[in-house]
C-alpha cells in the first residue's frame, strides 16, 4: 500500500508523539493575554504612570503592595507575567529555528526553562508579599 | 533523497529578507522581544516593592527613565500588532458555529477588540479611582 | 506590441553548469500569461528551455515557478501583472532537475504518508457487498471538509512554506490539509491512523503560522487554517490519551 519511504517506517522513534501541545497550549493562553491584557498593563504601568500624564500617586508604595499582594495581585501575575513569558519563550525557540540558530533541543531548555524560573520567581515573591 | 544530478538549494538563515510577506512574519515573531523587557520591569518592580518604600521609589524612577519609556512604548506597539495578527488567526484556528452556522470571522475579530477596550476601561478604572 | 524582460533561471545538469540566468525579451498583451511567455521563449527563441505544463486552466497545478520569489501558476499569472522585468525560478525548497522541473517526489511521499482516502474498514466485512452501497452524506457534513477539498496537489503551499524549506521532513500544508480533509469526512472512519502522523514532531507541530501557503493557493484551500486546526486536535488526542490512562 505505501512505498517504503522514511515517512512511512512505523517505528516508535519515527511515530513519536511531540510534547508541542503542552508548549504551543501555554503559547496560545499567553498569546491571548499578550493581546488582552498585557497593552492596557504596559499604557498605565510604563508609560502614561512615568510620564506623568496619570499621578504618580496611582502606584504609591502602599497602594501598589495592597494591589498586587492580593487576589487580583495573583491573577495579575498569572495573566500579565507568566503566560506572557511563556508565550515569548514558544516564539523565540521557534525564532531561533527560522534563523537556523543553536540546537532545536537546548533552545527548547533554555527558552521554557526560562519562561518557568522566570514565572517561578514572580509566584514566589507574590508569596513572601502576602505574607 | 536529491538525485546525482539534482540542484537543491540549501535555504540560508536569511530567507525572510527575500519576501515582504515573510519580514511580516518576522515582526511578529519579534514582537515578544520589547515584551520581554517589559515583564522583567515588572519582576524587578516585584522584588523592589518587597524591598521597601525606597526601592519601590527607586523602580518608579528607572520607569521614568527616557530610554526605559522609549523601550515600553516599543513594546506597547508591538503588543497592539501582535493582537492585531493574533485576533486574525483566531477565527482560523478555531472556527466557531452558533446554532448551526459559522460565526463570520469578522465578528469574532471584533469581539476580541471589545475585549481590550474593557480591558482599557477597567485599568483605567483601577488606576485612576480615588485620585 | 510591447515587450517585457523576461530573467529565467536555467539549469542544465548535463552541461555540468551550476544554474544562472538568462534573460529573453518576450512580446506581450493583456491577455499573456507567464506559461504563454514560456512557451514563446521555447519556440520562438530558445529551444533548450525545460518546464511542465498541461491544462492551462489553473486545474492540473503543474506549471508552477517562482515568479519574483512568489510560488504561482504560469498559467494563473499575466506578464500586465508586473512592472519591471519578470523572474522566473523553479519552485523553492524542491531539488531541479532542469531549468523550471523539480522532483515532486518528496512532495507525494509526504501525501501518501497521511493516507488521504476514505478509510472505513467496516465495508470490508463481506466482498460481496463491498461497492453496492452507496454513502449517504448531508449537505451539511460535506460542508464541514469542502473548503479543504479544493486541493489541486500544485505544490505552491511547499515551496511558500520556510517550514518545508529548513525541514524537508515537515509533512507540509498539502498533505497535512488532506488529512484534516479525510478527519473531516463524516464516511471516513481512518483519524486515527492519521492522528499518528500528524502529531509528530514533523507533522502539524513544526507548522509555525507564517501563512504564506494559504495566500499563495489557487484554490484558496487556506491549508494554514487546516493544519492549525489538525494542532488543536492532536492536542486534543493528547488529552484524551492522558484520561485514558
Amino acid at each position: 500500500m505505501n512505498k517504503g519511504t522514511s515517512l512511512n517506517n512505523d517505528t516508535s522513534e519515527n511515530m513519536k508523539r511531540s510534547d508541542e501541545p503542552i508548549w504551543w497550549g501555554l503559547f496560545s493562553a499567553g498569546g491571548v493575554c499578550f493581546a488582552v491584557f498585557v497593552p492596557a498593563a504596559i499604557l498605565f504601568i510604563a508609560l502614561l504612570i512615568p510620564a506623568g500624564i496619570i499621578a504618580p500617586e496611582a502606584l504609591s508604595f502602599d497602594r501598589a503592595r495592597s494591589m498586587l499582594f492580593s487576589l487580583p495581585g495573583l491573577i495579575f501575575i498569572g495573566v500579565v507575567i507568566c503566560l506572557p513569558l511563556f508565550h515569548a519563550a514558544h516564539r523565540i525557540r521557534h525564532g531561533l529555528h527560522d534563523l537556523k540558530l543553536g540546537k532545536e533541543h537546548l533552545n527548547k531548555r533554555v527558552t521554557y526553562g526560562g519562561a518557568a524560573l522566570l514565572s517561578a520567581l514572580a509566584l514566589v515573591g507574590f508569596a513572601v508579599g502576602i505574607l | 533523497m536529491a538525485k546525482q544530478t539534482s540542484y537543491f538549494p540549501e535555504l540560508k538563515r536569511n530567507w525572510w529578507l527575500k519576501h515582504p510577506y515573510f519580514k511580516k512574519y518576522m515582526a511578529r515573531e519579534a514582537t515578544v522581544l520589547p515584551l520581554v523587557f517589559f515583564l522583567v520591569c515588572l519582576l524587578v518592580g516585584l522584588f523592589s516593592l518587597l524591598q521597601g518604600a525606597e526601592s519601590w521609589q527607586g523602580w518608579l524612577r528607572f520607569m521614568q527613565n527616557p530610554l526605559v519609556i522609549a523601550v515600553n512604548a516599543l513594546a506597547f506597539i508591538a503588543s497592539l500588532f501582535h493582537a492585531w495578527t493574533f485576533f486574525q488567526l483566531f477565527p482560523r484556528v478555531m472556527p466557531l458555529r452558533v446554532g448551526g452556522r459559522a460565526l463570520p470571522p469578522n465578528l469574532m475579530v471584533l469581539g476580541q477588540w471589545f475585549g481590550v477596550v474593557v480591558v482599557m476601561i477597567l485599568a483605567a478604572w483601577i488606576f485612576m479611582r480615588g485620585l | 506590441m510591447m515587450t517585457k524582460k523576461l530573467s529565467i533561471q536555467r539549469y542544465l545538469p548535463e552541461q555540468g553548469n551550476a544554474p544562472y540566468w538568462q534573460d529573453f525579451d518576450v512580446p506581450f498583451d493583456d491577455s499573456t500569461s507567464i506559461l504563454d511567455a514560456l512557451n514563446y521563449v521555447k519556440e520562438e527563441l530558445d529551444g533548450s528551455l525545460t518546464y511542465r505544463w498541461s491544462c492551462r486552466m489553473a486545474i492540473c497545478g503543474s506549471c508552477g515557478v517562482m515568479i519574483n520569489n512568489t510560488p504561482k501558476l504560469g498559467c494563473n499569472s499575466f506578464l500586465r501583472e508586473y512592472e519591471g522585468p519578470v523572474k522566473i525560478a523553479p519552485l523553492a525548497h524542491f531539488p531541479v532537475e532542469k531549468d523550471l522541473i523539480v522532483d515532486m517526489e518528496p512532495f507525494l511521499d509526504h501525501l501518501a504518508a497521511v493516507q488521504p482516502y476514505l478509510i472505513d474498514d467496516s465495508r470490508l466485512i463481506d466482498d460481496n457487498e463491498e461497492g453496492t452501497q452507496t454513502y449517504k452524506q448531508t449537505p451539511a457534513q460535506m460542508e464541514k471538509y469542502k473548503q479543504f477539498a479544493g486541493c489541486i496537489n500544485c505544490g505552491l503551499c511547499y515551496s511558500a512554506c520556510p517550514q518545508f524549506g529548513l525541514n524537508p521532513e515537515f509533512l507540509g500544508p498539502a498533505a497535512l490539509t488532506l488529512a484534516h480533509r479525510y478527519n473531516l469526512d463524516s464516511r471516513d472512519q481512518g483519524k486515527k491512523q492519521r492522528m499518528a502522523q500528524m502529531s509528530r514532531e514533523e507533522g502539524v507541530w513544526s507548522c509555525t503560522f507564517v501563512g504564506f501557503c494559504s495566500a499563495v493557493c489557487p484554490k484558496n484551500v487556506d491549508p494554514a487554517a487546516a493544519v492549525n486546526q489538525g494542532k488543536v486536535e492532536s492536542a486534543k488526542d493528547m488529552l484524551i490519551g492522558i484520561f485514558k490512562g
